[in-house]
C-alpha cells in the first residue's frame, strides 16, 4: 500500500524542524521508508485534516518514532530527548520528524514536557505521545499512563489511537540497523475525547478514558493488554500477571495474609509530595488515642 | 499515593475509657433523647441508664459477656445500649424485622451470653426456643425490677465494646469487634471539629438505624458525647421525617442516598429543612443527581463520606472544605490513608489502588475468625479496606469500586459500578445491578441485571454512546426487584 501520498509538509516557525535541511530530511526518508519496507496504513481518514490531535502509539521498537509520523498525512511533534541533538546521527533526522529536544534532567523537566506538549496543540498541530511511557520489552501492551488524557482535557484536542505491527522485526530491541524489506503496519483509530466519559476533574475520568483509548490501541496493534506499566525490566516471555486474570469469582479474600504498605523499602521515612506543593512527613509519630 | 494527616490536631477533650460515660458529665435538665414525643432529659436518662445496669447485673449479665440487644430507633435500645456497654459487657445490637432464619445466623455468629428484647422485639419472645441461647432478658422485666442502680465498669481503651454484624456486601456473619478506644477515637474526632455541628447545641435525626456504625457511633454516641439532643426515629417514613425535624428545630441529619432521594421527591414545601445546618449521606455511593436536587430544591448541601464498619466508620469526610462532587471528601485528621497495588506499593499520582487505612478507630478484627482477620489487618494496624479509590491532586478522595467486583475482560478493568451508573442515567431504568461472568474468549463478561422498562436495544445503545467498547454488558437480565441490603446497598453477590 505503501504511505499516504497526499502529504502536507506543515510548518510551523515557533516549532523545530521547519528549516529547510529538515524539509529535505524528511523528504528524503519518506522516500527511502516507502522503498524499502512493505508499509500498510489504515485508518487514514482519522486523522483530523486541521487542527490538534494526539497520536498515542503502542511502542515496541526504536523505530517506531519513523513509521508513525511517515504515515500521517500531517507533520507531527513529538518530545525526544534532548541528548539526540548531541549525535550527528540523529540531530538532523529526528527534528525532520517532528522531534522536540527537551532536557529531561532537570527537575522540571515534566512540566517542560507538558507545556511543549501544550504548545503544539494550541498552535492547532499533531503531537505524538507513546502512552506506555517506554517500550514494551514484554511484546504486551502494557498499562496507559494518564498523560494523554491531561493533555487532551487541558487544549480540547482528540486523541487518535494508533496500534502498529512489525516495527520489532524490523528493528529488534538494541540494534541500530533496521532491517529492510519487511512488512509494517500502522493503523489509526477513531478520534476520542475525554469529555465522552465524563467530567475530566474527576480522576477517575482520566483513568477511564486513558483505559479506553489503551483498549482501542489493543484492537488495532492486536497485542495482548497487560494492566501493568511497561518496565525496562520486562523480557520477551513474561508471562501475564496473574492479576490481570479474571479472578476466580466468589472468592472471598485473595490475599492469605494483609502485609504492610510499603511506603519505603526499609521502614524509615518517605516524603511524599502532595498537593499544593505541601510536602508531608510520614515519620510515625505518637498518636494518642485518647487525648485528655 | 499516601496521606498522613496525623500532624493535624484532632482536638482535646474529655476522654471516656468506657464510652457509656459520654452522657455522664452535662447538665441534667439538658434534653438528650426524644422519642415518640417524650423528652428525656440527661439527668433522667443517667437514672434510667443505672437502674437498667443494676437489673442487668441482678439477673447476671457482667463484665466480658457478649449480649445480644434487639430493637429499633426507641428509647428503651438506647438505654439498653447504654447500660449493658456500662456494665462492661460486649455488645452486639440488632434489629428485631430481619427474618427469623437471618436472627438465627446472628446469634449462631455472635454466641450471646444472653439476648436483652426491646419494646419494639417484643413479638420474637414467641421464639426463643429457635435460638441458641442461654438466657432471654425482656426490657419490660428489667425496666420493673427492683434494684439498686450499678456503677459503671471501668474498661481500658482495648476492650471491646460491639460486636458488630457487618452490613458488608460480601459474605454473611462477619462480626466486627469494635473496642472502647476505637469508638471514643471517632467521637472525639467528631466532636471537637465545629465543621462536623456536633455540639450541645445540636438536635440530630437519628433516622439511621442504631445498629449500624454511622448511625450508633456517628449519629447516636457522639452526640450524646456532646450533650446535645437526639430525636429517634424508628422506621423511615418521609412525612414523619419532615414532622420531626419541623417540631423539634432539627439542625443535623444523616442518611443513606435512598433516603435522600425520597426527600428529594417528597411532597413538602421547599423550606421543609429549614432548620437543617448539617447533612451528611453514606453507607453507598450518592449520585450527583440527588446531592445537586437536594441543594437546589432544599438549599441545603449534602456533605459526602467513606467509612466502614471496621474503621468506626469514619475514614474520609467533606465537611467543612469545598465539596466535590463524586468524592467523599479527604481523610479526617488523624486517619492515614493510603491507595496500594496487591503487593502493597503505593500507587502513583492519579492511580487507583485499594484503601488502605491506618487510625485508632480501625477494629481489632472479626470475631472468632482469625485467618480472615489476618487477610485484612496487618500487626501494625493497617486495615486492607476491599475498596479501589483514587486521590485527585487536591487529596479528595474518589471510590471507584469493591476490588472484589471488578470484572477483568481480555484484561481490562472494567468496574460495575460505573457501568450501574450509566445504566441508571437512562430514564426507563430504575435499577441496575452489573456483575461479571466468565466467558471463554475474553476470560469474563459484563452482565448487568436491570429493573425498569427500558428494553436491551435501548441499553445497548445508550451503553455504547457512553462507555468503552469493552464496559458494555454482553447480556442483560430484567427483574423487578434487585437485591439491596437494610442499608441501601448492592448485593451483587446475589447475582453471580
Amino acid at each position: 500500500m505503501g504511505l499516504p501520498k497526499d502529504f502536507h509538509f506543515e510548518d510551523a516557525a515557533d516549532l523545530p524542524g521547519s528549516e529547510r535541511i529538515s524539509r529535505a530530511g524528511y523528504a528524503t526518508l519518506r522516500r527511502l521508508v516507502d522503498r524499502l519496507w512493505d508499509v500498510t496504513v489504515e485508518g487514514i481518514e482519522n486523522i483530523p485534516k486541521e487542527g490538534p490531535g494526539i497520536l498515542t502509539p503502542n511502542h515496541l521498537s526504536f523505530c517506531d518514532s519513523v513509521f508513525v509520523p511517515l504515515s500521517l498525512p500531517r507533520r507531527m511533534w513529538a518530545i525526544g530527548k534532548g541528548e539526540y541533538m548531541d549525535s550527528w546521527k540523529t540531530k538532523h533526522i529526528f527534528p525532520a520528524l517532528g522531534m522536540i529536544p527537551v532536557d529531561r534532567s532537570g527537575g522540571d523537566a515534566a512540566k517542560a514536557a507538558l507545556d511543549t506538549a501544550a504548545k503544539v496543540l494550541q498552535g492547532g498541530h499533531l503531537f505524538m505521545i507513546y502512552p506506555e511511557g517506554t517500550r514494551s520489552r514484554s511484546g504486551h501492551l502494557h498499562k496507559g499512563r494518564t498523560g494523554a488524557a491531561r493533555l487532551a482535557a487541558h487544549c480540547n484536542a482528540p486523541v487518535i489511537p494508533v496500534g502498529h505491527k512489525g516495527t520489532v522485526a524490523v528493528q529488534p530491541p538494541d540494534t541500530f540497523m533496521m532491517k529492510p524489506r519487511l512488512p509494517v503496519t500502522v493503523r489509526f483509530g477513531e478520534q476520542m475525547r475525554p469529555e465522552q466519559f465524563g467530567d475530566p476533574e474527576d480522576p477517575r475520568v482520566l483513568r477511564r478514558f486513558t483505559d479506553a483509548v489503551m483498549f482501542e490501541i489493543a484492537q488495532l496493534s492486536e497485542q495482548t493488554y497487560v494492566n501493568q506499566y511497561a518496565s525496562k525490566d520486562d523480557t520477551p516471555d513474561m508471562a501475564i500477571p496473574e492479576s490481570d486474570q479474571p479472578a476466580p469469582i466468589s472468592v472471598p479474600p485473595g490475599r492469605a495474609k494483609a502485609v504492610a504498605p510499603k511506603l519505603n523499602g526499609n521502614g524509615s521515612t518517605p516524603k511524599i509530595s502532595v498537593p499544593k506543593g505541601r510536602v508531608v512527613d510520614l515519620t510515625p509519630t505518637a498518636v494518642d488515642p485518647a487525648p485528655n | 499515593m499516601c496521606y498522613d494527616l496525623r500532624h493535624t490536631t484532632v482536638g482535646k477533650g474529655p476522654s471516656y475509657v468506657n464510652i457509656a460515660s459520654v452522657i455522664e458529665d452535662h447538665p441534667r435538665d439538658a434534653v438528650a433523647i426524644i422519642a415518640n414525643a417524650e423528652k428525656v432529659t440527661y439527668g433522667q436518662l443517667r437514672a434510667q441508664v443505672a437502674q437498667l445496669r443494676g437489673a442487668l447485673a441482678q439477673e447476671g449479665v457482667s463484665t466480658g459477656q457478649k449480649v445480644m440487644v434487639v430493637g429499633e430507633n426507641e428509647h428503651d435500645f438506647a438505654v439498653a445500649l447504654l447500660a449493658l456497654l456500662g456494665l462492661g459487657a460486649m455488645v452486639a445490637p440488632i434489629r428485631p424485622r430481619n427474618p427469623l432464619p437471618e436472627i438465627q445466623r446472628k446469634v449462631q455468629a455472635v454466641e450471646p451470653d444472653a439476648i436483652v428484647w426491646c419494646h419494639s422485639a417484643a413479638e420474637l419472645r414467641d421464639f426463643e426456643d429457635d435460638l441458641l441461647c442461654g438466657k432471654f432478658l425482656a426490657i419490660d422485666d428489667l425496666e420493673s425490677a427492683e434494684a439498686e442502680p450499678a456503677p459503671i465498669a471501668d474498661r481500658d481503651a482495648d476492650d471491646l465494646a460491639f460486636l458488630l454484624l457487618t452490613s458488608g456486601v460480601t459474605s454473611d456473619s462477619k462480626v466486627a469487634m469494635l473496642s472502647h478506644g476505637n469508638l471514643d477515637w471517632i467521637q472525639q474526632a467528631l466532636t471537637h471539629d465545629p465543621e462536623t455541628g456536633i455540639n450541645a447545641d445540636s438536635v440530630a435525626l437519628a433516622v439511621l438505624p442504631l445498629t449500624h456504625i454511622f448511625g450508633l457511633n456517628v449519629v447516636l454516641f457522639s452526640n450524646l458525647r456532646a450533650g446535645g439532643t437526639v430525636v429517634l426515629q424508628s422506621q423511615f417514613d418521609v412525612a414523619e421525617s419532615f414532622r420531626l425535624i419541623r417540631e423539634h428545630g432539627v439542625t443535623a441529619i444523616s442518611g443513606a442516598p435512598a433516603m435522600w432521594q425520597r426527600f428529594l421527591h417528597a411532597d413538602a414545601p421547599d423550606d421543609a429543612l429549614g432548620t437543617i445546618e448539617h447533612a451528611a449521606a453514606g453507607a453507598a455511593a450518592l449520585p450527583i443527581e440527588i446531592f445537586n436536587g437536594i441543594r437546589d430544591r432544599f438549599g441545603v448541601e449534602l456533605a459526602e463520606g467513606y467509612g466502614l464498619t471496621e474503621t468506626s466508620p469514619v475514614v474520609t469526610w467533606s465537611r467543612g472544605i469545598t465539596t466535590k462532587p463524586g468524592s467523599v471528601g479527604r481523610p479526617v485528621p488523624g486517619v492515614e490513608v493510603v491507595l496500594v497495588e496487591p503487593d502493597g506499593t503505593p500507587v502513583e499520582q492519579g492511580d487507583s489502588g485499594e484503601i488502605v487505612v491506618r487510625s485508632p478507630g480501625v477494629f481489632k478484627g472479626y470475631l472468632d475468625a482469625p485467618e480472615l482477620s489476618e487477610t485484612v489487618l496487618t500487626e501494625d494496624g493497617w486495615f486492607w479496606t476491599g475498596d479501589m479509590g483514587v486521590f485527585d491532586a487536591d487529596g479528595y478522595l474518589y471510590l471507584v469500586d469493591r476490588l472484589k467486583d471488578i470484572v477483568i475482560v481480555r484484561g481490562f478493568n472494567v468496574y460495575p459500578a460505573e457501568v450501574e451508573t450509566v445504566l441508571i442515567e437512562h430514564p426507563n431504568v430504575s435499577g441496575a445491578i452489573v456483575v461479571g461472568t466468565r466467558d471463554e474468549a475474553d476470560g469474563e463478561r459484563v452482565v448487568a441485571h436491570v429493573s425498569g422498562t427500558a428494553t436491551e436495544e435501548e441499553l445497548d445503545t445508550h451503553c455504547r454512546e457512553r462507555l468503552s467498547r469493552y464496559k458494555c454488558p454482553r447480556e442483560y437480565h430484567f427483574v423487578d426487584e434487585l437485591p439491596v441490603s437494610n442499608t441501601g446497598k448492592k448485593l451483587r453477590r446475589a447475582l453471580r
